[in-house]
């Protein structure tokens, strides 16, 4: 099955909702289906092994915390309610955003933000933000290979032994990677003329199609249906 | 460049914003790694934002003392919020991420983003914005545990809640952070001075 | 085509790189090769043209910079950027974006062009510049030289007339260059102008038709290809600069081999999460040798050095020293690894410090002879970060020192180095060599395993392992080890 093209704003648009629903949202069978149109979604914009996935995990994690919520009594239940309604808001959101991201290019994101008239200050730090996150976990795998050949450990432990050194032994390198790559990345952009004023375009065009349309209804129906219920109208 | 670099009220250039999205990107990896061992464990929820206090100050500092100008806390503090509410956080931690951000860069930049302690005030105050939703929570605790468990309740279970919640525990989240934060600070000032300033790599 | 009139420059820190009375004019079409030692202006001057000097580094600047008869300093850059094109040295940090057409297209995408316009132009890029198998790909999981190869499209798509090259081959190895060395050939063959700076000359042998050699921010001389040739050795190494050709390298002498340490290795095998990236490894190698390892990147070079030095658990097989089996935690700490970007391993906020980082206790009479034996007693308050290149590799080697290292990994040491950096790293080598380590250099730099290697071990593409001795009887096999630089080798 071949993917299907969402505008990036109509991902924003599902993941305001998402983000809406969990908050209002009541009960946790709700919060079922809105994991599963979530995997749907995901589903069609291509990201399959990930929609799946991460619709299976949800529903241990459902059943699981069912069990223990109605087995525990007292402050247990309480600590564990706390932590569970945190999980449920954190788990379609964050899987809806996994999909976004996953499926979504930074130029696409760029344009799209550009036309929801998101001033440059806002843009492009999000794009660099987007692009720089990966880079930090390569960058720790090779301070963790020096520290150990330093006989300083990389780990929590460390922390404890000697907090100074470990402290010193993870920023410094960290830090001063980010600096030079902030130098480098400028220098690159700026010659390639990023600060050229004219409206940015993209590789991939983004407008609005019929799938943007009804995705867009489905959450929101959704979204109506489930203020409904918590409102006691339905 | 750098006959910008002193004078605090000029704009941001490319080069600003770059550096803003990289050290903002390291910023709320901070937050997040340092918050989730709190996060994940049941008992210790609570105390989430006592983590997310602690790895993020020497960013937060070096990327004031690259930038120098109005904005890049602003602009940190505000895109984590963003980051936050979008992994499906409280909406109050995005809130308070973007008002410490903005507050923050305001206070930084009275002392014309130089003074170390300001610019340690400036992280507290983006730190605090973790607390966010343990405000609402203690500003309203009747309604936050009918939205978590939806009428499952049990009577034992609210009037243990209401018994544990009040008081003590929103005070000693508060100024747990705020000291965490400003013990963060301290790290990142005494790494500047030590580190950041010597190697040549701030403004 | 470019145009320099009476430039001069001082950056506003006073740094390296200044230059003076520049005067001199490209024609369009030509290919202008800028060489010099590390400091003497090539890449200020590369700056100039481009406009980032003065529009992003300030500082002092005189003359008239015409270029493409646009006046530089007066200029916005984005519009420079649209008839000149810069594809700078490190690979890692050039992309905005995570996709590799996206990067292709990112300079046309601030031009604002058109969606349809820009997928034409991505795909006739990869066709002509053959890299179609690196479209739709992640750029994460692309190596150093197809990194510089998207640079390179990306500057490519935008056509401009005008290309300015910063060091292109640093990070590439022997096959990369010379792709490297085909697209600057299709450049010229479509009329563009070349500025080209580098250190590694022998792939330009053909393409340049101008040397410029510059020495403390001048242009000391300027050659055609056939005059720069006729310079002696002794000429070429005065003026710090590299081969052109590999005729009469010049062989170290026999190494002096030691009783201890003695390395063995049987039976290994080297990979991540069960999945073996090489096979049936073994060899044996003794204090006082400089073995040179060779092969294509996915090789298992950098696997097989992180196993080496204990970062990584082999699959099976052993390591003797001395007869003694060793664990992971003893090859640890008794092997180092002197790492690409040197960057990642310092710590400390002086090299003094850093020579005692991690030691309990460390003899201070120990690190202040270390640091004289290294030349690093008048940097030993400095940040690493403001050293060189080669003063950072050498406080890393001082480490190691301290550390009572007795097997030393050097990866790529020599990358973007001229010849004097380059002849002080087989110095540190053969001292290192002489002292009784056994030292492993990843490398393709010929020179470099000329001067001082004593023995090659390559790993082909097939699994096989070949080990050879370093010497003049020897040629005929390194030659083949150097496929893509055939005719660079007369007898």
């Amino acid at each position: 099955m071949k993917a299907v093209k969402f505008d990036p704003r109509t991902k924003i648009a599902l993941l305001l909702f998402c983000i809406l629903c969990t908050t209002f949202s009541g009960t946790l069978e709700l919060q079922l289906i809105l994991t599963f149109m979530i995997a749907v979604f995901g589903l069609l914009a291509g990201k399959y092994k990930y929609a799946v996935l991460g619709l299976v995990c949800y529903g241990v994690l459902w059943g699981t915390s069912q069990l223990i919520l109605q087995s525990l009594t007292g402050i247990w239940q309480a600590m564990f309610a706390a932590f569970f309604a945190l999980v449920h808001k954190v788990y379609p959101c964050g899987m809806m955003s996994g999909i976004m991201i996953g499926s979504t290019k930074i130029s696409e994101f760029m344009v799209a933000l550009y036309r929801l008239h998101m001033p440059r200050s806002i843009v492009i730090p999000f794009a660099v933000m987007m692009r720089y996150v990966p880079v930090v976990f390569e960058d720790w795998q090779y301070i963790k290979d020096a520290m150990k050949m330093r006989d300083v450990t990389p780990s929590i432990k460390g922390l404890f032994t000697n907090p100074s050194m470990t402290v010193e032994c993870v920023y410094v390198p960290l830090m001063m990677a980010a600096s030079k790559t902030a130098d480098e990345l400028s220098i690159a952009s700026v010659a390639r003329g990023i600060e050229n004023p004219n409206p940015r375009s993209s590789l991939i065009e983004i407008h609005f199609c019929v799938q943007d349309w009804l995705a867009v209804f489905v959450f929101l129906a959704f979204f109506m249906t489930t203020l409904a219920l918590r409102g006691g109208f339905i | 460049m750098s006959k910008q670099a002193g004078n605090a009220t000029a704009k941001l250039n490319v080069k600003d914003l770059i550096t803003t999205g990289i050290f903002s990107a390291l910023l709320f990896l901070a937050l997040l790694i340092g918050g989730i061992p709190f996060g994940i464990n049941p008992v210790t929820t609570f105390y989430m934002p006592f983590g997310s206090a602690l790895l993020g100050g020497p960013i937060l500092l070096l990327l004031i003392a690259k930038v120098r100008k109005r904005g890049a806390v602003m602009i940190a503090g505000i895109l984590s919020g963003i980051i936050f509410i979008a992994i499906g956080m409280h909406w109050a931690i995005g809130l308070g991420c973007a008002l410490g951000g903005i507050i923050g860069d305001f206070i930084a930049g009275i002392g014309k983003f130089k003074n170390m302690k300001l610019n340690t005030l400036a992280y507290v105050l983006v730190s605090l914005g973790s607390t966010g939703t343990f405000i609402c929570y203690f500003a309203d605790p009747q309604s936050w545990n009918t939205y978590m468990l939806n009428g499952k309740t049990s009577e034992g279970y609210i009037q243990t809640m209401s018994a544990n919640a009040q008081g003590w525990m929103l005070p000693v989240i508060l100024i747990g952070t705020v000291l965490i934060a400003c013990f963060s600070g301290f790290v990142g000032t005494k790494l500047l001075k030590k580190q950041f300033e010597k190697a040549g790599i701030t403004a | 085509m470019i145009h320099f009139q009476n430039v001069s420059f001082r950056y506003d820190d006073n740094g390296d790189g200044a230059v003076r009375n520049l005067n001199f004019t490209v024609k369009k079409g030509e290919c202008v090769l800028l060489t010099g030692r590390s400091g003497c202006g090539k890449t200020t001057l590369l700056r100039l043209a481009n406009g980032l000097i003065p529009n992003y580094f300030s500082g002092n600047l005189e003359g008239k910079i015409i270029v493409d008869q646009m006046e530089v300093s007066e200029t916005p850059l984005y519009q420079i950027a649209e008839r000149v094109g810069t594809v700078f040295q490190n690979p890692r940090t050039q992309f905005f974006n995570v996709d590799t057409d996206s990067e292709i297209a990112f300079g046309m995408e601030n031009k604002g062009m058109d969606s349809a316009y820009m997928k034409k132009r991505v795909i006739q890029t990869a066709e002509e510049l053959k890299i179609t198998n690196l479209l739709g790909r992640n750029i994460f999981s692309l190596s150093g030289g197809e990194k510089q190869k998207i640079a390179f499209a990306s500057i490519y798509a935008m056509n401009p007339e005008i290309y300015l090259l910063d060091e292109p081959s640093s990070n590439l190895d022997v096959i990369s260059i010379e792709a490297l060395r085909q697209q600057l050939k299709l450049l010229k063959e479509q009329g563009k102008t070349i500025l080209i700076a580098e250190h590694r000359l022998y792939y330009l042998k053909d393409l340049a038709d101008r040397i410029f050699y510059l020495e403390e921010g001048e242009i000391k001389e300027s050659y055609n290809c056939q005059d720069f040739l006729k310079l002696s050795d002794r000429q070429r190494e005065e003026k710090g600069l590299r081969m052109m050709e590999y005729k009469n390298s010049s062989f170290c002498n026999q190494p002096q081999l030691f009783q201890k340490p003695v390395l063995e290795i049987n039976d290994l095998s080297v990979g991540y999460k069960k999945q073996a990236v090489r096979s049936n490894i073994n060899l044996a190698a003794r204090g006082g040798e400089i073995i040179a390892l060779l092969g294509q990147n996915g090789a298992g070079k950098s696997t097989f050095c992180r196993t080496l030095c204990g970062i990584l658990k082999p699959l099976s097989g052993t390591f003797r020293r001395n007869g003694q089996v060793l664990t992971q935690k003893e090859r640890r700490a008794k092997a180092y690894m002197v790492m690409q970007d040197v960057n990642y391993q310092l710590f400390a906020e002086s090299v003094e410090k850093e020579c005692g980082f991690g030691i309990k206790n460390p003899d201070e009479n120990k690190i202040c002879t270390t640091m004289h034996r290294l030349g690093l007693y008048p940097y030993r308050e400095r940040h690493p970060n403001t050293l060189s290149g080669g003063q950072k590799q050498r406080t890393a080697v001082a480490v190691s020192m301290m550390c009572k290292k007795e097997l030393l990994v050097f990866d790529e040491p020599t990358s973007g180095l001229d010849f004097d950096g380059m002849a002080n790293v087989s110095k540190l080598m053969g001292d290192l060599a002489e002292s009784g380590k056994i030292v492993f250099v990843v490398t393709h730099d010929y020179e470099l395993i000329t001067r001082i290697c004593t023995r090659i071990i390559y790993f082909d593409a097939c699994g096989q392992m070949e080990d050879a001795l370093v010497s003049k009887k020897t040629l005929p096999d390194l030659m083949g080890f150097f496929p893509t630089q055939k005719d660079l080798f007369l007898s």
